[in-house]
């Protein structure tokens, strides 16, 4: 069987296919379409299905497919050529601007010319009606029915396509919206009416309801983007089910993502966090670091007892700032999102000189277009790549296995001008600082995903990818400690394929609000029952046998006056006795991440959670990559010499790749070459080929 | 000892990054909201002689009254001989030298590395409440500092690394929540502790030497380019006023004058003529007026300048002592960092709207509408106190229209979410929305303020108010109109209406219903000229009656 993986990116639609069979892959690129999504999938597919390659023929009759999008990024932040529906929210009366007014915070402190997220439902279609609910779930105010109904009339007077419904305290009794969820569908047939209990019944009601609203505005673009795509891949002869990534990691079916499009919003992403932690399965390490590294960004996930780390907020659209996004800056979703910190720091990223003299790397990135200097694509400023080039570790007779010519010289020119010369620096000076600069940087990404998270990196493996990943990745865990680095086979398309090795995987949250002291231990398990009835009911209509589900209970939990959680595991099911165990395990995340623990303080249970996983067979991914139709031939290419930091240059062995034997170390300095990627060993590291292909890299 | 500048971008990355990592690591184990949810803290990096080299604020009072917080601890302890070692953590609070108000316990760690002091690692956090007369200790009327809660000078809460019992026992014999207190503090600890370990780890990989050369660079580098940009501005003096409307004590408006003198990129900063300082907690130390400066300069300052002790050099300031900008003690001070640093940079801007017309907004709401409110519960069996402030309009500006309902200027903390309150707290939510018809009218409008309230749902209350703009409007700009004024009322229980002063404290009674309307923003440019589309839409929304 084949398994197809698509990643709608911002530049390129990428296409990945694995046959089961053969462990062959194939990678397809074509550019996206931002405004009309759905045509670089379809360029792609027929690329795939039309192109070369008999043995894939035979396979893709029987296909599965996996999509990523950013069709709900793209929305939100008002790509062109898609249209925002026209939405509307019904909220408790006295609130009509809690979506406006959001936390009350501007996102930047000193910009006198700020603007503040466009609300996503103007205030004309915010409607208000008379009810209200205690914190308790105890009805203060009965719902006004009457009052429902007329707005339901305006609603349809004005054409509203889609609603959504969020009321003080419904996490705690979701009643009155229940009611109105009723009224609503009744006065206003086919059109979507989602309420905040069903999608977020958690507290802190800014929060839930851009969380409601975003899916209520999602659902009409999503599920006539994914039944538009189903027909237009059949369109080309490719006749499968269509999977839907979320941004927790997992997969959905289209039903569920046409239902909770919110859960889809960042999925491409999350892929090579994915696909570390299966490979991390694979080879039986459970506590990675995954770092993918490409032109413009660097991403940073953690994967713990070989689970992808996740938060359970995001903000859409928002503005990164060093590693983390700014709050106020986007649109808050909160449906588990993996754990990625991203800096600007790729092979594109430029380096530059502020006006007194002071040496600045990035945000600002060259691109594809015109590149690094070095592509002789008209850039004219230096970049990463530039740098690496300089000091020897890239080819020099060109990238993609010399396919592609670069020129030195031209890399030269650029960082002499703007860098070196400006600064009385010689060219390696010049080269060597700015990836000392742009490292501190991918370091700071690396940090915030596990020691700011409580995950000592001396006890991690770090596993590199992306095509500058394999170049930085070892000075990386030099600073953070990090005794192994793992360089899987294909590092260029190893983020895409996390599409292919991904389970089925939901999510569900009830706020609970109780002393832990205090809590009914009946009733939270009458909570997690119905979640689990309700996870159970979903992977079963997605196709997956009971005993391929497995179910993982947790608890929210913080010192009572707190309000940031902790999510820590609890048993299932759970007794009086497991009780320590649970308030045990929260003590030690406590200090693990914060250096405290109170232990004597009242602790408080904010909510229940419950992550339901449907496991599928995945393919055997060692030797995904591998060209297995080249010849085998003498594994050192050629030697060259390399710049190190505090060894000067040093001559270094060149290895190709696909010739490597896994058998017999290589000794830092080395530099190991393949088509889509370069590996720097640097003096002190060791590296060798493991059994399925990756290079392992260890510090001495 | 000459630091490469490879090394130097390194380094000022690295402590970026630290205090950044520090702020974190005290809003997430922080026991109180003001903290946790509305991040009133900042956390920053000094070197061995008390220079600012890295800093994380997230509200801009904390700006420039950290750094000369730190200074004067300092100054402090070599007057007093007090000596520092390693595992030490000073703790302060008073005002006049940690720089805003009683509720700001600083904390000060020195970091040795090798044997050596090399430099300290600070935080300053907002308390919910030190003691003195009212709940959450900022009260509209208290007359003296000893009023408005605990004052510490700075002492030893850790003593090479144990913790003082002494001083935590006096200290939370005089706050109303000390668990809450505790927990504040211990995050507080924590942070400190992060922030040095991270220079201790610079230390080691550079070696002390070219740590100190590199800071030395990175101020020199930051206040290079802080001149450089500074000379954008036309030579000349430019001077403005604006008032703080009445003290709550007395009628009369206190005014706060300033002449700002810009010659080749050289800015100075004069208070001279502002009003002698004040009966009444709205004096603000120097260390506020700073904040306000260096906040008010970095909104017209290329962002992307590093801040550190560098910038703070490109500017000078100068506020005669005894006014209601540098007061003496025993002057009370707690709306010092809350209404008086708004009406600062309030006459900063106005000032420097003659110099650079098209880069100023008109005047924000200019209040941080601060509620107190505190009591006894008796379903929770317990005191309850909280404390927030209320968002209003921003300032119309070039091309653009002001925010409605938001934070501005001195002033960025979020929200605290109603759901939260009603879970803690005897209260009831009736209503949180933007004030109609309050943004300033002009050809790009002011925002519109805020109408929140709330009904009582204990026995009684005590309710304080420190909320500015409710009789002198927010100014419009270049012919637009003033923003609308704040309003604040009290619905008894019987359906009487009771309007409230700015300022003051009152009792409220189960069923009473506190009413905080907050001022809008001023408007920019001639309404006359204002898009009749816009005009539409603000209809169409019901910001604006027909």
């Amino acid at each position: 069987m084949v398994r197809i993986g698509i990643d709608v990116g911002g530049t390129f639609t990428d296409l990945v296919a694995f046959a089961e069979e053969t462990g062959e892959t194939a990678l397809i690129k074509v550019p996206s379409t931002p405004s009309d999504p759905a045509q670089g999938v379809v360029d792609a597919v027929r690329r795939f299905v039309r192109g070369p390659g008999q043995t894939w023929k035979v396979f893709t009759s029987a296909a599965s497919l996996i999509h990523a999008s950013t069709i709900g990024t793209n929305l939100l932040l008002g790509q062109k050529g898609l249209r925002i529906p026209k939405g509307a929210l019904v909220t408790t009366e006295g609130f009509r601007d809690v979506l406006e007014i959001a936390r009350q915070r501007r996102p930047d402190l000193y910009d006198l010319f700020f603007q503040r997220p466009r609300p996503l439902v103007e205030r004309r279609y915010r409607y208000t009606v008379r009810e209200r609910m205690d914190a308790n779930g105890a009805v203060v105010v009965p719902l006004d029915e009457e009052g429902l109904r007329r707005i339901a009339e305006r609603m349809r007077e004005e054409r509203i396509e889609t609603v959504a419904v969020c009321f003080l305290h419904s996490y705690a009794n979701p009643a009155h919206e229940m009611a109105a969820k009723r009224i609503l569908q009744e006065f206003l047939p086919g059109t979507p009416v989602v309420v905040s209990s069903e999608v977020n019944p958690e507290y802190r009601e800014y929060e839930r309801a851009s969380t409601t609203v975003i899916n209520a505005l999602l659902i009409p673009v999503v599920s006539s983007y994914l039944q538009e795509l189903q027909g237009r891949i059949q369109g080309e002869g490719l006749s499968c089910p269509v999977y839907v990534m979320q941004s927790n990691g997992g997969l959905a079916t289209v039903e569920s993502a046409c239902r909770l499009p919110a859960a889809t919003i960042e999925s491409g992403p999350a892929a090579g966090v994915v696909a570390s932690a299966y490979l991390g399965r694979v080879l039986g390490i459970p506590s990675i670091l995954s770092f993918d590294m490409g032109g413009t960004t660097a991403k940073a996930g953690a994967i713990v007892g070989g689970m992808p780390q996740v938060v359970t907020e995001y903000e859409v659209g928002g503005r990164v700032h060093s590693g983390r996004i700014v709050k106020g800056s986007g649109y808050p979703v909160r449906f588990p999102f993996i754990d990625l910190a991203e800096v600007s720091a790729g092979g594109g990223t430029i380096a530059w000189l502020d006006p007194a003299g002071g040496l600045r790397c990035g945000p600002l990135s060259a691109g594809a277009v015109p590149g690094p200097a070095c592509y002789n694509l008209g850039g004219e400023d230096p970049t990463v790549t530039d740098a690496n080039l300089l000091l020897g570790r890239i080819n020099p007779e060109g990238l993609v296995g010399g396919e592609m010519p670069i020129s030195p010289s031209l890399a030269e020119e650029a960082l002499r001008r703007k860098i070196a010369d400006p600064l009385g620096l010689d060219l390696v000076q010049a080269a060597s600082g700015i990836l000392q600069i742009v490292n501190t940087q991918m370091v700071r990404a690396l940090r915030l995903v596990s020691l700011e998270r409580g995950y000592d990196p001396r006890s991690m493996v770090l596993m590199a990818f992306g095509g500058a990943g394999p170049m930085h990745a070892a000075f990386l865990a030099e600073e953070l400690g990090i005794p192994e680095v793992i360089v899987p086979t294909a590092p260029g398309l190893f983020s895409a394929l996390g599409l292919v090795v991904s389970d089925f995987k939901h999510d569900y949250v009830q706020s609970v609000m109780r002393l832990f002291a205090e809590v009914d231990l009946e009733a939270l398990e009458q909570v997690f029952l119905r979640l689990e009835r309700e996870a159970v009911q979903q992977l079963r209509k997605e196709g997956l046998p009971e005993t391929q589900i497995l179910l993982q209970r947790q608890l929210d939990l913080r010192y009572l006056g707190q309000s940031y959680e902790i999510t820590v595991n609890a048993p299932r099911p759970m007794g009086k006795q497991d009780l320590d165990f649970v308030i045990e395990s929260f003590h030690t995340r406590h200090r693990e991440i914060y250096g405290y623990a109170a232990e004597r303080e009242p602790v408080e249970v904010v909510n229940a959670r419950l992550t339901a996983i449907g496991v599928v067979e995945k393919p055997a991914l060692a030797g995904a990559g591998s060209r297995a139709s080249d010849p085998p031939g003498e594994a050192q290419v050629g030697d060259r010499p390399v710049y190190f930091e505090g060894y000067g240059w040093q001559p270094t062995p060149v290895y190709w790749r696909p010739f490597l034997s896994p058998y017999g170390a290589l000794e830092g300095p080395a530099i190991v070459e393949q088509y889509d990627a370069t590996t720097v060993i640097p003096p002190g590291w060791t590296a060798t080929l493991d059994e399925a292909g990756n290079l392992r890299l260890r510090r001495k | 000892m000459e630091a490469d500048p490879v090394t130097v971008e390194v380094i000022r990355n690295a402590l970026t990054f630290a205090a950044e990592e520090m702020g974190v690591a005290l809003r997430n184990s922080a026991y109180s909201h003001n903290i946790k949810e509305r991040m009133d803290h900042s956390c920053a990096l000094f070197d061995a002689g008390g220079r600012l080299i890295a800093q994380a604020e997230h509200i801009p009072v904390h700006l420039g009254s950290l750094p000369w917080g730190v200074r004067n601890v300092l100054t402090y302890l070599k007057r007093e001989g007090i000596h520092l070692e390693d595992g030490d953590v000073i703790m302060l609070n008073d005002p006049h030298l940690a720089g805003t108000h009683l509720n700001d316990i600083t904390l000060v760690t020195p970091v040795f590395a090798g044997g050596r002091l090399i430099g300290y690692s600070a935080n300053k956090a907002h308390h919910v409440d030190v003691g003195g007369r009212a709940p959450g200790s900022i009260t509209g009327d208290a007359s003296e500092l000893f009023q408005e809660g605990v004052v510490i000078p700075p002492v030893k809460l850790l003593h090479r690394g144990e913790l003082s019992h002494d001083v935590l026992t006096i200290l939370c014999s005089n706050v109303r929540a000390p668990d809450i207190t505790m927990g504040d503090l211990r995050a507080q600890i924590a942070a400190n502790n992060l922030g040095a370990r991270r220079m201790v780890e610079l230390a080691g990989r550079y070696g002390i030497e070219v740590l100190e050369a590199s800071w030395e660079e990175m101020i020199a580098h930051s206040e290079r380019l802080a001149r450089q940009d500074l000379k954008r501005l036309p030579d000349g003096i430019y001077r403005a006023e604006d008032c703080l409307e009445d003290t709550g004590i007395r009628e009369e408006p206190a005014w706060i004058r300033v002449s700002i003198v810009v010659d080749q990129g050289r800015v100075h900063i004069d208070f001279a003529g502002t009003d002698p300082q004040v009966e009444a907690p709205l004096n603000a130390v120097f260390g506020v007026t700073l904040s306000a400066v260096y906040f008010a300069i970095k909104c017209i300052l290329d962002p992307s300048i590093p801040m550190n002790e560098g910038v703070l050099r490109a500017v000078t300031v100068t506020a005669p002592e005894g006014t209601l900008v540098n007061p003496r003690r025993p002057a009370p001070v707690a709306g010092g960092n809350l209404e008086t640093s708004q009406r600062i940079a309030d006459v900063l801007f106005r000032a420097l709207a003659q110099a650079v017309p098209d880069r100023i907004p008109a005047a924000s709401n200019g209040s941080m509408n601060n509620v107190m409110a505190g009591g006894y519960d008796p379903v929770r069996k317990r005191s309850w106190v909280y404390y927030e402030t209320i968002g209003g309009g921003s300032g119309g500006r070039p091309g653009q229209d002001g925010v409605d309902g938001i934070h501005c200027n001195m002033t960025n903390t979020l929200n605290t979410p109603i759901e939260a309150m009603e879970q803690y707290y005897p209260v009831r939510f009736e209503r949180y929305e933007f004030r109609p018809n309050t943004g300033g009218r002009g050809r790009w409008r002011g925002g519109c303020g805020i109408e929140r309230s709330w009904t009582l749902l204990a026995p009684s209350a005590k309710v304080s108010i420190l909320t500015e703009r409710t009789k002198v409007p927010p100014w419009g700009l270049a012919g637009g109109e003033p923003g609308g004024l704040g309003e604040h009322w009290v619905r008894r229980k019987d359906g009487r209406w009771e309007r409230l002063p700015g300022k003051g404290t009152f009792t409220l009674t189960e069923g009473d219903t506190l009413v905080i309307r907050t001022p809008g923003g001023g408007g920019y440019g001639d309404p006359a000229e204002r898009d009749p589309a816009l005009i539409e839409r603000d209809r169409a929304n019901g910001l604006v009656s027909p």
